[in-house]
């Protein structure tokens, strides 16, 4: 489990991080949005005990992660731009990771050689930027770490190698309860990876959801009445939009879904049709006036 | 440290090795072909009947330059490439995500470079004393020498080492890393020399020179390894180099621990450092171009130009090493508020709150005076006895006593500038009193306006009688005089006979006498040269000029003459 409790860090007058929470709950896979300059990469940053905050706590599994041997023992960070020794080969840096992680395991390694295909003895920097991320990946997966931080981890993958990274991701995850943070400004590349999202702008995460119950807890409504939409229906329901289409009402509204359809019923509608919403629609609806964020975040 | 922890160590080290052992590889071949190669070069061009050994009176006779810009720039290459995994962005964030701590860290890289310094030196001792004994040749040099060259040499290596490493803390880029080394290796020596030249601009009469002894270039450590000919370190120099670089370390250590990751690539790693970085940058740049243009430029227009435009250009330069961008222009209140208090700091010396300048002591309580152009005499009196024309006096006489004084008194109150143009006297004027204390100021003195001062000392019996050799009782006898053509250069007189060089002897003691003391400050015209030789061995010469008129009758009674003319 991870947690942050206000954590703020300024960079030269420049706050980054503004007294941010979060909660991370143990085998979650957790998709932290945002768009650029949110301060994604500095929460995750501090999160990996890189970054030392200026105020606010940051704990995994309720120890300080800062200059903490032990847990950073079990935590790997995956950032933007993977960086390895110069000169160095897949293999040397597997020695090194081998020797600083217990966990590393060999066998982990030989195995994934079959899924990554990459020559182990070849100089990493001469491999094209894609396939350096892989061999991030192979390395990330061969020292099993209890925790897994990454930032904006797959962009630059093609989508043949993506799948076969969420696929392991999420196997790991199953077998050995790891716990994933994975950054990334676009919601669809997470949509089927995470099980909670945070939503990160200005420093701030904004809100933090588990995804089935975002899903179970927004409604598109398509009511028609007879003598219109009834006043007293916009009052009793948490009405989030509203359009209409000739005679048609379409309701966009937050609460349990047997209790919204109650609601309505009692009022009698000629027509009342649940239709499912997409994660991107909840987004954006749950942002409301934050033009900017949703655009990036959704589009 | 248990064996996980090793591990991680380990795992480091191998990195290191990978990456910067080269830096070891390098050491080890600059010591070899500083030392061992001309040991071997020596042995293969020994002729045993020329009996070619080198002259090593030690090891750093060697090659001394050489050795120099090794023991100076390899610790601070190692110390760069030790901490350089900080000053990179992405191996910054890479490394501070490792389950190790700072503190380990940094030790196992100090310890690793450290190693790189040490290794390569022993090795090379190793292969110097096994040259010097399996190579038979007389060697002026032994193991023992050998052995103090090492110890000498690691303890300088070490201590430029842990002070590449304290900047390597403070800093966020390599290249900034290694100029700034360089810097603060030369900054207490700097700074004073600075400040000490600024001063006679700021106290009339403040003697440069006696506080810019050597002494001060000891405190830059490449000097003082260049030095080593001839001054071997004692045991409490060591001990204090050796406390020193303790002190690095632990300051390194205690700096890291607090050291933000982010510093990557910033010029300074803590903000706090920012401010002090660009004002001491301007502030050593106001004091060389203060000095400078005191130097060059005559009057305070210059000076204060100086002062000026040189602190301007430093501050501008230290802010855009800050903030890395060359647009910095609108950060001009920081240099308002620099030359304000540069002002108010100018203006408190210079007001003298102390009564530095116009300190003139009581006749009563004077014992005696130092008059004379240099202060090197005023702090080793010795030398001055075997001068032999000795400008630099200790005078006794009550009357030079109040003379000198009044000299002094008169400096004081004038305060004259002297002029790029005019016949200038620099004059040292020391006092030291009944009660021990000593006093000195030093003073440029137009001639001209202040002869009758001049005469009233140098025309002294006591100032003649010192300053002239021959006029001193107890001289080692002459045993031959040669008077030169001072045009050819060639012998035309040499007296060799001890009753005519006594007579000779007798003539120019009455010139020397008589001589005025404008000869004394310059403008001697040389019509031949006097050369004489003394029992002990040593050579000096005279003059014959326009105020040689007892020698002139001497030779002329001889008809030797017209020789020295020809």
């Amino acid at each position: 489990m991870i947690q942050l409790v206000d954590v703020t860090k300024t960079f030269d007058r420049f706050a980054a991080v503004k007294g941010a929470n979060m909660m991370v709950p143990k085998g979650a896979i957790y998709g932290l949005l945002g768009p650029n300059g949110a301060g994604k990469t500095t929460l995750l940053k501090m999160m990996a005990g890189i970054l030392r905050q200026d105020r606010g706590t940051i704990a995994v599994d309720g120890e300080d992660v800062w200059e903490n041997v032990r847990i950073k023992q079990r935590l790997l960070f995956l950032p933007d731009f993977v960086y390895f020794f110069p000169h160095a080969t897949i293999r040397q840096m597997a020695d090194f990771y081998e020797q600083l992680y217990p966990s590393f395991s060999r066998g982990r390694f030989m195995e994934l050689q079959s899924v990554f295909g990459l020559d182990p003895n070849k100089k990493i920097q001469q491999f094209s930027k894609g396939m350096q991320r892989q061999a991030a990946f192979w390395l990330a997966f061969s020292v099993q770490p209890d925790v897994l931080i990454m930032d904006e981890p797959l962009d630059g993958l093609d989508a043949f190698v993506r799948r076969h990274v969420k696929q392991l991701l999420i196997e790991e995850v199953a077998e050995r309860e790891m716990t994933v943070v994975i950054s990334s400004h676009n919601l669809r590349e997470l949509e089927d990876l995470c099980g909670m999202v945070g939503l990160m702008a200005r420093g701030v995460v904004q809100l933090e959801r588990d995804l089935d119950e975002l899903r179970a807890g927004m409604h598109k409504l398509q009511l028609a009445f007879r003598d219109g939409c009834p006043g007293e229906l916009a009052e009793r329901l948490d009405i989030v939009h509203r359009e209409e289409r000739g005679s048609i009402v379409l309701l966009i509204v937050r609460g349990e879904k047997r209790r919204v359809e109650e609601t309505v019923r009692a009022f009698h509608p000629l027509i009342l049709d649940v239709l499912p919403l997409s994660l991107e629609e909840i987004f954006m609806y749950e942002m409301g006036g934050d033009a900017h964020v949703r655009e990036t975040v959704v589009s | 440290m248990s064996a996980k922890r090793l591990s991680a160590n380990r795992a480091m080290w191998t990195q290191n090795v990978r990456q910067i052992g080269w830096i070891a590889i390098i050491h080890l071949l600059l010591w070899l072909a500083a030392i061992v190669l001309p040991i071997g070069l020596s042995y293969s061009q020994y002729d045993p009947k020329v009996g070619n050994v080198p002259q090593w009176k030690n090891v750093y006779y060697i090659s001394n330059g050489f050795e120099t810009l090794i023991a100076w720039l390899v610790p601070i290459l190692a110390a760069a490439g030790v901490v350089r995994y900080m000053h990179e962005k992405r191996s910054a964030d890479f490394i501070h995500s490792l389950p190790i701590r700072r503190t380990e860290l940094l030790v196992g890289q100090m310890v690793f470079g450290w190693l790189m310094l040490v290794g390569p030196l022993v090795v090379a001792a190793i292969a110097a004393i096994g040259c010097l004994l399996g190579l038979d040749l007389p060697w002026p040099i032994g193991a023992s020498d050998v052995w103090r060259w090492f110890g000498e040499t690691l303890v300088v290596e070490t201590v430029i080492f842990a002070l590449g490493i304290v900047v390597g803390v403070l800093v966020g880029q390599s290249v900034i890393h290694v100029v700034l080394t360089n810097i603060a290796l030369f900054f207490p020596t700097g700074i004073m020399v600075l400040l000490f030249s600024n001063m006679p601009l700021w106290l009339y009469g403040f003697p440069d020179g006696y506080y810019l002894s050597e002494k001060l270039m000891d405190w830059a450590l490449p000097i003082r390894y260049a030095m080593l000919t001839d001054q071997a370190m004692s045991a409490g120099e060591i001990g204090m180099l050796l406390l020193l670089s303790l002190l690095f370390f632990s300051l390194s250590i205690w700096l890291y621990e607090r050291r933000p990751t982010e510093a990557a690539g910033q010029a300074l790693a803590f903000t706090v450092l920012r401010p002090l970085f660009v004002y001491g940058v301007a502030f050593c740049m106001c004091l060389t171009g203060g000095f400078y243009f005191g130097q060059v430029g005559d009057g305070w227009g210059w000076t204060i130009f100086g002062y000026v435009a040189f602190s301007f250009v430093g501050y501008v330069i230290a802010q855009m090493v800050v903030m890395k961008t060359w647009r910095v222009f609108h950060k001009w209140k920081g240099y308002v508020a620099f030359a304000a208090a540069m002002t108010v700091l100018f203006l408190a010396v210079r007001l003298d709150p102390i009564g530095y300048v116009s300190r003139v002591p009581e006749l009563a309580d004077i014992e005696k005076v130092y008059f004379g152009q240099s202060v090197m005499n005023w702090q080793s009196p010795n030398m001055m006895e075997r001068e032999f024309e000795a400008f630099d006096q200790f005078l006794h006489t009550k009357d030079n006593i109040k003379a000198v004084r009044a000299l002094h008194a008169q400096l004081v109150h004038d305060q004259p500038i002297p002029s790029r143009f005019g016949n200038i006297q620099p004059i040292v004027i020391g006092y030291v009193l009944k009660d021990g204390t000593r006093l000195i100021r030093r003073y440029q003195v137009p001639i001209e306006a202040y002869m009758p001062y001049f005469q009233r000392i140098m025309g002294s019996k006591e100032y003649k009688q010192q300053y002239y050799l021959l006029l001193r009782p107890g001289y080692s006898p002459i045993r031959q005089v040669t008077i030169r053509n001072v045009e050819t250069g060639r012998p035309v007189v040499v007296l060799a006979d001890p009753k005519e060089i006594e007579s000779f002897l007798e003539a120019i003691k009455q010139d020397l006498w008589q001589k005025p003391v404008e000869s004394l400050l310059g403008g001697q015209v040389w019509n031949g040269e006097i050369e004489f030789l003394q029992s002990d061995g040593d050579q000096f010469s005279l003059p014959i000029d326009q105020y040689s008129s007892h020698v002139r009758n001497w030779l002329e009674d001889r008809r030797l003459w017209e020789k020295i003319q020809k």
